[in-house]
């Protein structure tokens, strides 16, 4: 395709957290996109959840912002109740036709006010509420759904059906917005490419009888259960039995509900994330009351990810969850009173009987049948398990060029993996179109800034009840009389959701309508939701630095749920601190710099190879940094992916390409030694060799600094020959060196290093690695015996398909977590190891011709003195933090920097090529703005009050401070600190520092918090103490 | 250490009578001593060696830690001499379905009514095979006590074939110590053409009284039908019936009388239970089939009804289709419920709906039902509850019922079997489900089935049931053209 017919839009399917991310990410690098979204608000699954694993984040919180930030992105356009029918054409040029379900509500008119729905007389099941709970025909998806709109539901509104009927929502719609004579459209779009993140549908386990789900009231989904938590839902976060309202005393948690399962469906795979939301579940309902009773039934506990491991050890020790190997048959109810029967078999082979009050089936995840057809008509390949077939190589990529995809449409997957996904297949749709960037985009301009200066304060205080989470505890209609009488206060308002886009769009208006000048928000943390509020202010026309929040749900609602009557005293006090503050605050001018249209890559592994060939592509310049000799990294040890591709004969493409790409520089033998300057203007110092020094301007920086392995010193590792690690292994195995081609029993041990209380941690990809090997012994010579030691075996969503594969090649499995260890031990000329088995609990012995050892994969020891240059933290295990785990899994809180591949956390192949993708998908979308606004919340020098002393210099944790000296008018010599404003990060410690008051944060000045702490003093000065 | 247990606590906790534990106490299976207040006293170590024997988690225990312990003393227990593995030769199966596949995730075991017994379940069998350890695997009266009614099958997530494994272990096993009633009924049956060995002359005879009776009473000019040449249907006989019960024969008669079959009687070879089936003996369970398609040859007959019991439906029609697969174009095999059936809706004969008042409900036979269901593709379960319900208005399900229902415990030879007290305790889950569903009439459609529930559970656990056949409650119902049930 000549460059020059390509379009510069791309079309996103799928309105999930993977397509929002993916529309997000190609949008700010300078294309249109259309975000398709089947029902009438975009969101996904994430909004009916009540918590994220494993921070523990309030999922609607998380989200709320980028639901905001897609909903008025200017170059994102959203087709709700809309369908692809079928896509023709190539990539870069792609006809795409799309058929849109009336909503009966014109979009334009609808104002969200409710009156609608209060007085709609049909109520249906709620399927956003997983149906515990009912709606009306006239609805919206969830009180904060972009697009904020009504829409009829067709099925079951009256007038719809028959049109004598009803009608009482047109008669009383105040804008006249709702019209029965909406009919369905087709619409023909151009784009230049398609991400396709159709999403998932939950397992539907009434379809099997065993679990009684349908029948009894009191077994429900995992899905259910959070919607039974969320305080958002429809109980209010109050969870009861639904059979008869009473408290729950005892829950069972029964895995692998629809997955792992070819009896009762079609699902071999395992769908990845239950075992880490059940046990999610588990602690939010332990964490509200700990008396509770809670089981979780399992197979094998699959917390492969990062910080997943430690989340589950704590559920086990810290809150109580019972852990309990052993899948349940089916669900029986014991009596007629609603208490549930389970009879299974313990651990240890023995029967019990439990009696619960409360199942919770933890469904899995599949893909509508609607999505496989449609994929089969526009003929992309499906796996086995009717997923989107791709390759790990390319791991978004379907088998139509041009046509990407992510989220859990490419397999079970998380929320960070989906969003990871989201970013890869806008890294991808980005370069692919590059050549066309910024042909179809609507340019950005916020309206001009209103002057305040020399106004009076009129301050408006938006107080948000975030649903339950602050209005359940906190008297808000108590605050908002209290902060209405506070001086400057013109205008108090309350809303169900300050972070919705309806309100956002109400605040511009009031700001406005009200000549409102400074903004007070009582609701969650600035650190998720400040840059939503700040964008608003701007768009509203005023500086969005006059602009306060005070926390009344995370420091207040949440930890003082048991005391009512003080949170609401102290939502005043915290209240009023920030109207004194806002009243005394002036607008800043963020600092604006050019971007240097270049990026350093650290790390010349897959990881980094990837991405640098994907920002060249973007047409950025790279430089691309090694520190051995030889590009592949910790790849150049792999033969095979999980589903079976040769890695050796990729790799080699890889470098080729790398090597032919002309704007990637690569050094080889090169080490980082010094790093200045800041996002968008890094210079970095490195060393090559022996060679001179030599520095690097770039505007970004992706650490893919990958990892290493474990060296066992267990099992007799080092002085039996007989035992290897597995990437020694896999070299014999490829040379058929004697030991392998002559052996007949081969004995795997999974874990080692990994796992234990040094390590707490899993390595990932240690399980399906030794099944790939077994699989390959087994089928050379199929009379060898194979057995693999393990403690849980991890082979997470589709995987799944090779433990089965070498369980019927006769694969023998051993579980030790129950009886220890092996133990090694030299025999005749072989190895004997003695371990017992897990369902007989009897020794077993094995005479093993070799035993493999599954070693730990190990965070690099350079990491740290990378960590120190560039600002970022570290995790307990040594891989680098990223800023969110959730949402921004490559990103670091410091700007410009990003991080991908092993140097995160251990992970397969695919993983760590999606996420050098998603960290250039970033890198591309800051690249692509050419300049970069600074926060101008950073350190002033006071030359009155600064004599000079130096002392804040040596505390500066970013160096922006340095000594000037001059003469002043009388010839005098002085010293004085010169701030360097784009070092800066306004952490305040110079402030801190200083003795002599003659440097201030601005938007923290002294007496700026001087006067939040008298405010917040103020009612308890009269309070005398007694000496 | 002493402890003091209540009869009715101890029962819950095995989900036995209390019978059941007087039993044991009484047989000294649970040495006690009578205490004071209704209370006996066990020695701890009695009451820990009966949950050993049920496979059960003491729910007393000396001290919290025991639990750990027992696992620490079975470890340095001297009997437990490591098992060394290696390639197996001449293994019991060579489908990686019948163990390879399996998850070890224990669905099975959860499922087993029998798990426990001798420390053993379906998950330990499945390993024990798995691990090559065949020789203890065939000693083990454990799969002789399953009655194989295939309740961990439909449990299991990978589909394993444990029916099968089980098969391939009886068959295996050395035909001397198979339990002798089974090995018996085999024998006799092949060499004398049924089970109990019964003289032809002494059966005719009993054939030709009962008809004259049968034409005296309910159905006038009733002749007993043997070997009667181009009748369309043949119809086989459970050896136990004409020996023990030989009234109930006259019940289906009744019914042919009524809708005016066209049938017969093979005066040789009549037996259609099939005990090969129990005993793993392929040749015995083809050498019984091949003898019914030869009397429908030899009598010219269009369909074959085998009414005696669930397994030996599952048996002729697992042989018809394994190795006569030919025979089956020639004949039709009805099963009870496909010949009631077509009775009914042809209007061939009619049922008074109200004879019968009390809760009524229908006890899934596990060939007809689940073993059907997975090897034919149907399982027989609406057709019993129309048939059932006809009669019965007031009629209540037991939970979990159809493809999930219990067994009653005696199926797969356990009725003749030797092992009644496993036999009973594997009962012990039906007999819950009955009590709780609140029945007074159980409605079955297999012998043993009906053995077990009438004769044993009811009165180990005071169930104060009614069993009766599906035919039977047909027979009892059947109104005749002048309006009036026989």
């Amino acid at each position: 395709m000549s460059e020059d017919t390509m379009i510069g839009a791309v079309m996103v399917i799928g309105g999930g957290i993977s397509g929002m991310q993916a529309a997000l990410d190609i949008a700010d690098s300078g294309f249109f996109v259309y975000l398709v979204e089947k029902t009438g608000a975009i969101g996904g699954a994430m909004p009916q959840y009540n918590k994220v694993f494993p921070t523990n984040d309030c999922s609607m919180c998380i989200i709320a912002p980028k639901l905001v930030e897609c909903g008025r992105h200017a170059n994102i356009s959203i087709m709700t109740l809309s369908e692809v029918i079928d896509i023709s054409g190539r990539a870069g040029d792609f006809h795409v036709r799309v058929s849109e379900q009336p909503r009966y509500v014109d979009i334009n008119k609808c104002i969200a006010c409710g009156q609608c729905s209060a007085q709609c007389p049909k109520s249906v099941d709620d399927s956003f509420n997983s149906y515990i709970a009912k709606r009306k025909a006239i609805f919206i998806k969830y009180p904060q759904a972009v697009p904020l709109k009504y829409q009829i539901d067709p099925a079951a509104c009256l007038r719809l059906k028959d049109p004598d009927s009803c009608g009482i929502c047109a008669d009383i719609c105040p804008p006249g917005a709702i019209d029965f004579d909406h009919q369905p459209q087709k619409h023909e779009i151009q784009v230049g490419a398609v991400v396709m993140a159709l999403g998932f549908q939950t397992f539907d386990p009434g379809k099997a009888k065993v679990w009684g789900y349908g029948v009894y009231p009191n077994v429900i989904t995992s899905l259910q259960f959070e919607r039974y938590l969320a305080p958002n839902g429809p109980t209010d976060g109050v969870l009861a039995r639904p059979s008869d309202g009473k408290p729950v005393k005892k829950i069972a948690f029964l895995q692998c509900i629809g997955s792992r399962d070819k009896n009762h469906c079609n699902n071999e795979y395992c769908s990845a994330v239950c075992c880490m939301y059940a046990i999610k579940e588990a602690v939010m309902v332990k964490e509200a009351n700990p008396e509770l009773d809670v089981s979780i039934f399992y197979i094998d506990m699959r917390t492969p990810g990062k910080e997943f491991d430690r989340y589950y050890e704590r559920a086990r020790s810290e809150y109580g969850v019972k852990f309990i190997r052993s899948r349940i048959h089916g669900v029986e109810p014991k009596g007629g009173k609603g208490d549930l029967r389970l009879h299974y078999s313990s651990v240890q082979g023995k029967q019990v009987e439990e009696i619960v009050d409360l199942v919770v089936l933890s469904v899995g995840l599949e893909t509508p049948d609607s999505m496989v057809k449609l994929a089969e008509k526009i003929g992309i390949h499906m796996t086995p398990d009717r997923f989107a077939s791709i390759s790990a190589f390319m791991p978004v990529h379907t088998s139509k060029k041009g046509i990407f995809t992510c989220g859990a449409f490419n397999g079970p997957r998380d929320i960070p993996q989906s969003v990871i996904g989201g970013s890869a297949a806008a890294a991808s749709a980005v370069a692919l179109l590059t050549s066309v960037r910024n042909t179809r985009t609507r340019p950005i301009a916020p309206p001009a800034e209103r002057d305040v200066r020399l106004q009076s304060p009129k301050i408006g205080v938006f107080i948000c009840h975030c649903g339950t989470n602050i209005a359940g505890v906190i008297d808000v209609s108590e605050v908002a009389a209290f902060a209405a009488t506070l001086p400057q206060v013109v205008h108090v308002e309350r809303n169900l959701f300050t972070c919705a886009q309806d309100t956002q769009d109400l605040m511009i208006q009031q700001i406005k309508n009200l000549g409102l000048n400074r903004i007070v928000v009582a609701a969650c943390t600035p650190r998720t939701h400040e840059p939503l509020f700040r964008k608003t202010l701007k768009s509203a026309g005023i500086n969005e630095y006059l602009f306060e929040m005070a926390n009344i749900r995370n420091q207040n609602a949440w930890v003082h749920s048991q005391d009512p009557e003080a949170a609401t005293r102290k939502a005043k006090d915290l209240i009023r601190m920030a109207v004194v503050k806002v009243t005394s605050l002036t607008a800043l001018k963020p600092l604006r710099i050019p971007i240097t249209p270049s990026a350093l890559i650290i790390g010349g592994g897959v990881t980094g190879m990837t991405a640098a060939l994907n920002l060249a592509k973007q047409g950025y310049q790279i430089h691309l940094l090694e520190k051995t000799s030889q590009l592949g990294g910790n790849a150049l040890h792999l033969f095979q992916t999980w589903n079976g591709e040769h890695v050796p004969r990729y790799l080699m493409g890889l470098q080729e390409e790398v090597n032919n790409t002309p704007n990637i520089e690569i050094s080889y033998n090169t080490t980082v030694t010094a790093v200045t300057g800041h996002v968008g203007d890094f210079t970095t110092t490195i060393r090559s060799g022996t060679s001179r020094k030599r520095t690097i301007q770039h505007g970004v920086a992706i650490i893919t600094t990958g990892a290493k392995r474990y060296i066992p010193e267990e099992y007799e590792y080092g002085k039996i020959p007989k035992v290897v690690a597995s990437i020694e292994f896999d070299k014999l195995h490829m040379h058929n060196e004697t030991r392998v081609a002559n052996g007949k029993s081969f004995v795997f041990i999974q874990c080692v290093g990994s796992r234990n209380q040094e390590r707490p941690y899993c390595s990932k990809s240690c399980c399906t690695h030794s099944i790939q090997s077994a699989i390959k012994l087994k089928k050379e010579v199929p009379s060898r015996q194979i057995y693999i030691l393990y403690r849980e075996i991890r082979t997470y969503g589709q995987r799944e398909r090779i433990y089965s594969q070498a369980r019927e090649l006769g694969i023998i499995f051993i579980n030790y977590e129950l009886h220890g260890p092996p133990k090694i031990s030299r025999e005749d000329t072989g190895v004997l190891v003695e371990v017992w088995d897990h369902v007989l609990h009897r020794p077993l012995e094995i005479k093993a011709d070799m035993v493999i050892l599954a070693s730990a994969t190990l965070a690099s020891p350079e990491a740290v003195e990378l960590a120190n240059l560039f600002k970022l933290p570290l995790n307990a295990d040594g891989f680098f933090q990223e800023a969110h785990a959730k949402l921004r899994p490559v990103e670091f809180n410091v700007d410009g920097v990003f991080v991908a591949g092993l140097a995160h956390y251990p992970k397969p192949l695919e993983e760590s090529i999606s996420q050098a993708l998603a960290a250039a998908a970033k890198a591309g979308r800051l690249l692509a703005r050419k300049e970069i606004a600074l926060e101008p919340n950073t350190a002033l020098v006071d030359p009155v009050l600064c004599d000079g002393c130096g002392l804040c210099i040596d505390t500066c944790p970013y160096r922006a401070i340095s000594l000037v000296e001059y003469l002043d008018e009388a010839g005098t010599p002085l010293k004085t600190v010169a701030i360097d404003q784009v070092l800066c990060k306004g952490c305040g410690i110079c402030q801190g520092t200083c003795p002599k008051r003659g440097v201030t944060i601005a938007g923290f000045t002294y007496d700026q918090i001087e006067a939040q702490i008298d405010a917040a003093l103020m009612d308890a000065l009269p309070t005398e103490v007694t000496p | 250490m002493i402890y003091e247990i209540k009869v009715n606590e101890l029962a819950e906790e095995f989900g036995v009578h209390r019978n059941t534990i007087r039993n044991w106490i009484n047989s000294g299976a649970l040495p006690a001593q009578e205490g004071p207040g209704r209370r006996y006293l066990i020695q701890w170590e009695d009451y820990k060696q009966l949950c050993d024997r049920y496979g059960r988690e003491p729910r007393i225990s000396p001290e919290p830690s025991a639990r750990t312990e027992t696992i620490q003393a079975r470890k340095e227990a001297p009997a437990l001499a490591p098992v060394r593995l290696g390639p197996k030769t001449n293994p019991l199966y060579t489908l990686p379905t019948l163990a390879d596949t399996c998850l070890t995730c224990g669905s099975c075991a959860g499922a087993c009514p029998i798990s426990g017994v001798d420390d053993l379940d379906p998950r330990k069998i499945i390993r024990m095979a798995f691990l090559g350890l065949d020789e203890e695997l065939l000693a083990s009266d454990w799969p002789w006590k399953c009655t194989m009614c295939g309740k961990c099958e439909i449990a299991c997530p990978m589909n394993v074939e444990i029916l099968q494994l089980i098969q391939r272990i009886r068959s295996r096993r050395d035909r001397d110590k198979i339990p002798p009633p089974i090995q018996k009924g085999v024998v006799t049956c092949l060499e004398k053409g049924n089970n109990l060995g019964i003289p032809k002359d002494d059966f005719l005879a009993l054939l030709k009284e009962l008809g004259k009776d049968l034409a005296a009473t309910a159905c006038p000019g009733f002749v007993t039908p043997v070997d009667v040449r181009g009748a369309r249907l043949l119809v086989t006989i459970n050896s136990k019936e004409p020996f023990v019960e030989p009234d109930n024969l006259t019940w289906w008669w009744k019914i042919f009388h009524a809708a005016g079959e066209s049938w017969t009687i093979p005066s040789e070879n009549w037996e259609g239970v099939n005990w090969g089936l129990h005993s793993g003996d392929y040749s015995a369970i083809r050498t019984v089939v091949k003898r019914i398609i030869d009397n429908i040859e030899r009598l010219n007959c269009k369909a074959l009804l085998l009414p005696e019991c669930g397994h030996a439906y599952y048996a002729t029609r697992y042989a018809l289709e394994r190795w006569f697969p030919e025979s089956l174009q020639q004949f039709k095999i009805y099963t009870v419920f496909d010949l009631l059936l077509e009775y009914l809706n042809e209007g061939r004969i009619t049922l008074n709906p109200s004879l019968h008042a009390k809760l009524t409900t229908f006890h899934d036979s596990c060939n007809y039902g689940r073993k059907s269901l997975k090897t034919f593709g149907h399982g027989y379960f609406d057709e019993a509850r129309t048939i059932t319900r006809t009669c019965c208005k007031n009629y209540v399900e037991l939970i979990p019922t159809e493809e999930e229902n219990y067994c009653c415990g005696a199926g797969g030879g356990s009725w003749a079997s030797p092992f009644s007290a496993e036999r009973v305790f594997h009962g012990r889950i039906k007999a819950r489900q009955i009590s709780e569903s609140g029945a007074k009439v159980v409605i079955t459609s297999c012998h043993n089935c009906k053995d077990q529930l009438g004769k044993s559970l009811n009165r180990e656990f005071n169930l104060d049931i009614e069993v009766q056949f599906l035919w039977e409650l047909v027979a009892n119902s059947l109104v005749t053209t002048g309006g009036q049930t026989p």
